[in-house]
Parts: C-alpha cells; structure tokens; sequence
C-alpha cells in the first residue's frame, strides 16, 4: 500500500504465504496434511527486531511506539483493555504487529474486516488460540462451532488457559536452562483490529459492549485485549456503557514526517527531497493521506525526472529551477486529479500520442479530449437506453410531452405563466435538485423514452443508427423489449441506474439514474445525439 | 542486573495489583460500614440459617460492584468450604433464558462433577436446576447465583428470574441471588410476579470520596516494605510516592481528574497508565508520570480529528457550518459546493479545487465521523445527493481553527463573522 509497509513482512503476509504454499503441495499430493501447529506458532518468527530499528523504521512514530512498550509492559506483568485509534494509514496495524515481533510474545490478531461478523470472528480467535489450521483433508472446517458470546467466552477461557499453562511451563523450562535470553513469557494478547466495523454489525446492540467487556468477563490476568479502530474512543457509544479502554492516539503525519517516509526507499534522495519541497506543500492542502499522496506523487516524480537523463544525478539550483519550471504547469492540473483512478487500458501508443499534444498544448488539448473520450465499452441500444434513464430521472414527468411529442402537447398552456412566478419556482425546483438527486421513474416511462429517442435517431443521416437500432424497433416489440429488460438488469448491476424503493401507490419497482452530467453528455457525444435538446434546464 | 530485577519487580507487583480489580478494595475488609461487610452479612447469615436471599448491587459503571462481590465470595469460600458453589451468569452472554437455563446446568454439572448434555432441552434445563437446588437444600449447601448485568435479565419474559426466585420459596432449597446491575431502576424493571418473589434488598454503591481515593492510591501504591524487594529501595519509593501524594500540583490534577468521572475503575485506569510511564532506570514514580498519564487519558478527539484534518476539509466544514447558520435545514455535499464556490468568488481563495477532489474530502470527513448522514434510508441515492449533518459544534470548530497550524485567515475570518 504505502512505502513503509512493503519492506517489512507482517505476520498476516507470511501466513497466508504459508497457507498457499501447502494448497500446492496438497494438489500435488494428495494426502498432504500440513505439520500440526505449535504453541511458537502464536509468536512472529523470523529476525528478531531491536526497538532502535522499529523506531527508524516508523519515522514519526517514535513517541506512539513508546507509549505503547510501556502500556504493554515488561514481561508477564498484566496490562489493562487498550485502544490504539488514528486516522486511515497511519501505521497502528503495522506498528502493533511490528511490535509484537519485536517482543516476542504470543497472540491473536483477528481483523473485524475479514471476519465479516460474530460468528467468523469468534471462530478465528478460536482456531488461532486452538492452533488449529484449515486445510482440504478437514474440509476448511473450523476448530468450533461457535455462535453466541456466551459459548464463546467458555471455548475462549478454555482455550487461554491451556494455551497459559503450555507458555507457563515452557518459560519455566526455558528460566532454569537459561537466565540471559527472554523467553515468550506467558501473557496472551487478543489483538481487534479495524474494531470500529463492529458497530455496524449489531442489530442486538450486545455485541459492541460485549467485546469492550470481555477482559472483566473472562477474569484472567494472563490476557491483555487491545483494539485497533479508525474512529475516536467517543463514537462507540452505546445504550450499554462500558469502562472506556486506555486510549492511544495515532494522529496523521505532519509535513515534516511525510517527508521522511517518503525520502526512504529513494535511490536519488537528493532528487527527491527537491521534487518534493516543490510539491509536498501544496498537496498537505488537499489530502496528508500516505497511501493516497504516494499515488499520486509517483507519476508526478517520473514527469520530473522526464527532461534528467541520469536519474542518479544530485541536482544543483539551477537544475532545480529548470526541473520546477518543468513541472510546474503539471501540479495544477494533478492537484485537481488526485483522486482520480486513471482507467489501465490504454495502450502504450494512445499514451504516447497523449504525450505528443499535452507538450504542444499542455492543458487544453488534454481536457477536450477527456470528454470526448468515453473510457468504456458499451452497446449501442445500452447508450440509448443510459440516456433516456438520465433523462427521466432529470426532466419532469410533466414536460415529457413537449419534448417528444412533435406537436408540442400541451406546451402552450404551461408557458403561459407569468415570468417573476417562474423564476421564483425555478429557484426554488433548482434547490430540490441540489437536495434530493435525481428523481424516479416507473419502468414504462423509461420505455416510453426510450422509443422516442430510438425513433429520433432513425435520421436518415445517420445509417448506421438506422440498421442498428431500426431493426429492433421495427422487429416486433417482444424482441425489443426481452432485450431491452436485460441491458437494464445490466445497467442496473454496473450501477448506472439504480432501482429504488417501490411507489406507495402504485406498488410498482421505480428506477433511478445515478450518472453525473458530463458522463451523459460524453454518452450522447459518442452517438452524436443531441442530449442538450431534450434536456430541461432550469 | 540485580537492581534492575528489583525495579521490574516492583513494577510488576504495581501492574499486577492495579489490574486485579480486587485489590482495590481489600482495605474495605476493615471497617463496618463498608458495603462489604454489609453483603458480607447478608450472605453468610442465609449460609449459617439456611434460608433464602435476593439482593441487588447498584451502582455506576466501574463502582466495584462485582469486584467487592467476588472478595466476599472468595472469602466466605475459605471460611465454609464445601457450604457454597457459585454459578455467574452475565446479562451481556446469558439474556436469553434458553441459553442461561443451559448454562446454569453446565456451571452445575461442572460443580457436582456430572455429565453435562448438550442437547438437553429447556424444561430439562430447568428441572434439573431445581432438582439440584433441592439436593443443596438437603445437605445444606448455599447456592449463590450471581447475575451480573441484572437488567438484561429483565428483558423479555423474565422466565429465568421468576423460576430462580420462584424455586427459592419453598422451604427445601437454600440459594442466594445477587443481582448486579448499573441501572438504579433495575428492580422497577421485573414483572409483578417476579418482584413480589424478590426480597428488595438493595446495595447502593457510590464513587468514594476525594480522601478515600486518596487512601486508595497509596494502599495500591506504597510497596510492601518487609517482602522480596530490597528493604531501602521499598522505603525509598514509599518515600517518593507520600511527596507525590502532597504535591501540590498533583492534587490539582487528581481533583482535575475525578471531577470528570470518580469511579474506582476510572481510578485504576489513570494509576495504570501513570505507573507504566514509570521510569525504569531510576526505578521510581514521579509527578510527571502522573502528568503525562493526565494528557495521555484525556483526549479531546473531536479538536484531534480537526487537527488531522487538510485545508480542503476545514473549507468543507466552514462551509457547512455557515450553512447551518443560514438555517438550511438540511445540505448535502451539492449543496456545500454551492456555498464553497461562493466562498471562492467573493473572496477570491486560493485553495479552489475540482468537484471530485472535494467529495474526496468529503467523505474523509464522513470517515473521520466529523460529518454523519442525516438518515439511513437512502442508501440508493449516490454520496452527492444524501443528506448531512455536521457533528461538531461551532465552538469546536472556532477552537480548532484556532489551534490549527498553518489555518487560511480567510476561514477564521468567515467563522468569526458568523459567530
């Protein structure tokens, strides 16, 4: 994800590494079965890890890491309920886990992400605990069946105190060979992380309590409890109440420290503490984000490098004037697309063609282009079918009739208002738009459109709209509609129209579309379709 | 390395005393009044006379309910062993009367060493319960049932809590019900045929006052003198903590500190983290372990999550806050944008970005629960179009504005006009 993370290899990775590699061994042969886990299993193997190195690992973080080596105390001495929160991607699963390496104690990490709800959460603190592993000759099943906290905390204590008395003999045997090294020691940790999910789940409202109390409930020193959570300690409030775990905060990185996470892993250091004091500022504005800021900074760094041909040069000023005057028209523009995920399917030449126009004209030519572009492939009868959804959702049920009806309707009598009363209601509907969204349609006004707009483009100028969609028209209207009903089951599972909650009155299914204008717009560009016609502008 | 030994020792034995929720309490043994020697009492006399018993506990969260309930426990099961067994239900797993009938029968069955079924159903459960009960009655063994969470048990049909109390009225059975509960109410809560069963009595547990948690923290934090540790280290910390105790400054951080919440368990949690700053190298406490603990625990989150918050964030929130001002009931990010460009045309901001930037930023606040949807229903609207609302207030927001590092004059300056 981030910079920091890639080198260092959490526990989750090399498990699940693990896991994989005995799948193919098990394809191989089929009567595998994996080594039976031990108790050494609950502690991060691997290189030992000073706390000098996790510290310069974690730049930033220094005073969090402390806190939380004293919070978790020397070796077997009990520690009371904690809770690590910090904004996303600011390092407290990592540091944790990291942690834990480092001091070499035995626990359980469970995410309340992957384990989706009580039951799957329940079961994998229990399989770990159990030292208990999932593969084919079991049929992936679980160490227990377990569903309510109540069979949970009896599994649960069963299982810690096994697994302490295990830890106590092996440090007591490990204490009388040898008095210099640290053993494991004997405290358990059950490690919760992304906790805040948890409050999602409940519907009974005992489930949130009931973690924040399961350190009072299972009435063992020998077990320490943190949770790992996006969200501030006062947003678990419940009807319940609980004694509050220790707090410890991970605020978001500073300016400062962004640099230093991000001048680590640098070949050329010095390249790139100038590129960055030209654009670390002015993206602190918008986002302090580390995951979010890497993506973006990464083609903004190559743009940089582009006019270098050694990149392991160390820039002098004037190289350094010439690179921002270089990158300068850039920033601008990548500030307003930080967010934006650039779509992966463009070939290597429409890349390079790209290239060619934003030098000759760096910011026009890109813009008009993006919007003629669509960045996806879609039928024909799909686009018409997208833009009469639009439409519907935007225009007025009322004014349907003016605008397909060659007649005009009833158009006259509704123009005939008098212009302040207008204005004044189309101040106010302009408001309802901005409040309520795109209004619904039932099914047979989105037909209805449909056919209109079908009809419209059988202009004879344009034949090949005519063979296309013609032929569907006029070939019988049960083959046009089956097809029709299915591109809009399809429509509607890519999100582009979205079926909504059914009429009071009525009782039918309405729909509604949730494209943004300008995706309209490149729609009908790519049909040539006049959408701006039919369109009601407020 | 003897030394160090000595003052991880020592820390330990502090660590160890703060997360065992007895401990606290012990001194408690001595005086009369205590509530303590009142259950104690109550207890023991339905032991001694074979009869029956129903008490409640309340109290706040974190008053030492169930702590000084279990030192009781512990020691009435040194002084009549094999008189007693306990069974502890929990309202939080056992609300349920199928469930709690279930593990009743399992604590039992446990206790008296009989095969436990599984597939036993609820009438088998129950009956069981009161076959067992009558055999206690016979060969006078109390049963003590502790309910913790008592008014859980309260929801629902109550069947649990009326067969309890209604098997406790018969002469044969001898068995005790402590019901634990934080809610005052909790015996206004039972139906009219399990409260005319109940006995009403009632145990109050308060905060204790500033001097008696002042007694408290130096019984759990003076250090034994005639124990392992070395003789002049245990009188030398005990000397360090009694100047601590009478500073000045400490005090007022003490007082500063169960102003906010004086239960015990707060206490504790204020103790742990103050003693697990404690220096190893020198090995004793100081007030700026007690200081630093004070910062570390008091957390203002809304002012942290603003401070975490980019420029671009705080415009969005200024922008909902002058809404909010101009009394739109309701806004969606749509419309802040309306108000965020009319910031930027009349004053000409630097800080004017594109519309999905934005609504990156806007959901960052929803992540950060700086903002919150107004409803649940709408799920099929997309993000622009539902409802908000702001979760801070303007003070906060004032406040934050004006601790923010580098914060754009122009949004102090629009915030002071509006308030």
């Amino acid at each position: 994800m981030d910079k920091e993370e890639t080198p260092q290899i959490p526990r989750r990775t090399t498990r699940s590494s693990a896991s994989s590699s005995t799948s193919d061994n098990a394809a191989a042969n089929k009567v595998f079965t994996p080594d039976p886990l031990t108790i050494n299993d609950l502690v991060v193997g691997g290189d030992p890890i000073s706390l000098d190195d996790l510290i310069s690992k974690f730049p930033g973080r220094k005073s969090q890491i402390i806190e939380l080596v004293r919070l978790l105390g020397p070796l077997n001495s009990p520690m009371l309920p904690l809770l690590v929160y910090g904004g996303a991607s600011t390092g407290k699963t990592n540091i944790i886990l990291q942690l834990f390496k480092h001091l070499k104690r035995p626990f359980v990490y469970s995410s309340c992400r992957t384990c989706y709800n009580e039951r799957v959460l329940f079961e994998s603190v229990l399989n770990q605990l159990l030292l208990h592993r999932k593969y084919s000759a079991n049929g992936y099943s679980n160490a227990k069946r377990c569903e309510r906290p109540s069979d949970f905390v009896n599994f649960l204590r069963e299982a810690l105190t096994n697994v302490i008395n295990n830890l106590k003999g092996i440090s007591e045997k490990s204490s009388s060979n040898k008095l210099g090294e640290r053993g494991i020691g004997y405290m358990v940790y059950l490690v919760f992380d992304n906790f805040q999910l948890v409050r999602e789940w409940d519907k009974s409202s005992i489930i949130l309590p009931f973690l924040f109390n399961l350190y009072e409930l299972l009435k063992m020193a020998e077990v320490g409890v943190i949770f790992i959570s996006n969200s501030s300690p006062d947003t678990f409030y419940s009807n319940m109440g609980y004694v509050e775990p220790i707090p410890v905060y991970f605020p978001d990185y500073t300016e400062d420290e962004l640099k230093k996470i991000f001048i680590r892993n640098q070949a050329n250091q010095k390249l790139y503490s100038s590129f960055q004091d030209i654009v670390l500022r002015p993206f602190c504005r918008i986002t302090r984000q580390l995951d979010e800021l890497s993506t973006a900074f990464k083609p903004l760094f190559e743009k940089y490098c582009e006019p270098l041909s050694n990149p392991g040069v160390v820039p002098n000023e004037d190289m350094k004037r010439r690179l921002f005057s270089h990158l300068k028209p850039h920033i601008s523009y990548s500030l307003n697309e930080v967010f934006k995920v650039s779509s992966p399917v463009i070939s290597p030449e429409v890349e390079a063609s790209k290239e060619i126009k934003r030098k000759g004209n760096p910011k026009k030519s890109e813009h008009s282009q993006e919007i003629e572009e669509l960045e996806f492939h879609m039928s024909t009868s799909a686009k018409y079918l997208l833009l009469s959804a639009f439409l519907a959702s935007r225009n007025p049920a009322t004014l349907d009739a003016s605008f397909f009806d060659s007649t005009g309707g009833s158009d006259n009598r509704k123009r005939k208002r008098k212009p302040s009363e207008k204005v004044l209601e189309q101040k106010e509907s302009a408001e309802e738009l901005l409040m309520k969204g795109p209004g619904t349609f039932p099914i047979e006004r989105l037909l209805a459109i449909f056919q209109c707009l079908v009809s419209v483009a059988e202009d004879p100028s344009d034949e090949e709209e005519l063979r296309n969609e013609g032929l569907g028209v006029q070939g019988g209207n049960g083959g046009l509609m089956s097809d029709v009903l299915l591109q809009l089951s399809s429509l509607c599972n890519a999100n582009f129209i979205v079926k909504g909650g059914s009429c009071p009155i009525e009782g039918s299914t309405r729909y509604r579309s949730t494209i943004s204008e300008d995706l309209a717009i490149k729609v009908a560009r790519s049909l040539k379709f006049p959408l701006s016609k039919y369109l009601y502008r407020r | 390395m003897g030394r160090e030994n000595h003052k991880l020792k020592a820390l330990n034995l502090l660590r160890s005393r703060i997360s065992d929720p007895k401990f606290i309490f012990k001194p408690l043994r001595d005086s009369p009044e205590s509530n303590y020697n009142k259950l104690k009492f109550m207890v023991s006399c339905s032991i001694t006379e074979a009869c029956n018993n129903s008490i409640l506990l309340l109290g706040p969260r974190g008053s030492g309910k169930v702590a000084v309930l279990e030192l009781v426990i512990g020691d009435l099961l040194v002084e009549y062993p094999d008189m007693i067994s306990v069974i502890r239900l929990s309202g939080l797993l056992h609300s349920d009367d199928n469930c709690a009938f279930k593990e009743i029968a399992r604590q039992l069955c446990m206790e008296y060493e009989l095969q436990f079924s599984k597939a036993a159903s609820f009438d088998d459960n129950s009956q069981f319960m009161i076959a067992v009960l009558k055999e206690c009655g016979l060969a006078h063994k109390t049963v003590i049932f502790v309910l913790d969470e008592f008014d859980l048990f309260a929801q629902g049909k109550q069947r649990l809590l009326y067969s309890l109390l209604d098997a406790m009225q018969s002469v044969t059975s001898q068995a005790v019900v402590v019901g634990v509960s934080c809610r005052l109410d909790a015996d206004q809560l039972l139906e009219k045929r399990v409260r005319s069963r109940f006995s009403h009595r009632k145990l109050l547990f308060l905060p204790p006052s500033v001097e008696d948690s002042e007694r408290m923290l130096q019984h759990v934090l003076l250090l034994p003198i005639d124990s392992s540790l070395p003789h002049d280290y245990a009188v030398e910390f005990n000397r360090k903590v009694h100047n601590i105790l009478e500073d000045r400054k400490f005090k007022e951080i003490f007082n500063k500190y169960l102003n906010w919440d004086s239960s015990v368990k707060h206490l504790l949690r204020f103790l742990f983290s103050a003693v697990s700053c404690m220096d190893l190298e020198t090995g004793f406490l100081s007030r700026e372990n007690f200081e630093t603990a004070f910062s570390n625990i008091q957390r203002q989150p809304k002012q942290e999550c603003l401070k975490n918050s980019s420029i671009l964030e705080l415009y969005i929130l200024v922008c909902m806050k002058r809404l909010e001002a101009k009394e739109q009931s309701l806004c969606n990010f749509n419309s802040v944008m309306k108000e965020y460009k009319n910031i930027h045309d009349s004053f000409q901001t630097t800080d004017y970005y594109a519309r999905n930037v934005c609504l990156r930023a806007f959901e960052h606040l929803i992540h950060r629960e700086l903002i919150c949807f107004a409803d649940n229903r709408g799920n099929s609207l997309s993000l622009e179009f539902r409802a908000v609302k702001l979760l801070i207030s303007s003070a906060e927001l004032h406040q934050g504005l004006r601790t923010y590092r580098s914060c754009p004059p122009i949004l102090q300056k629009l915030m002071d006009r509006e308030g």
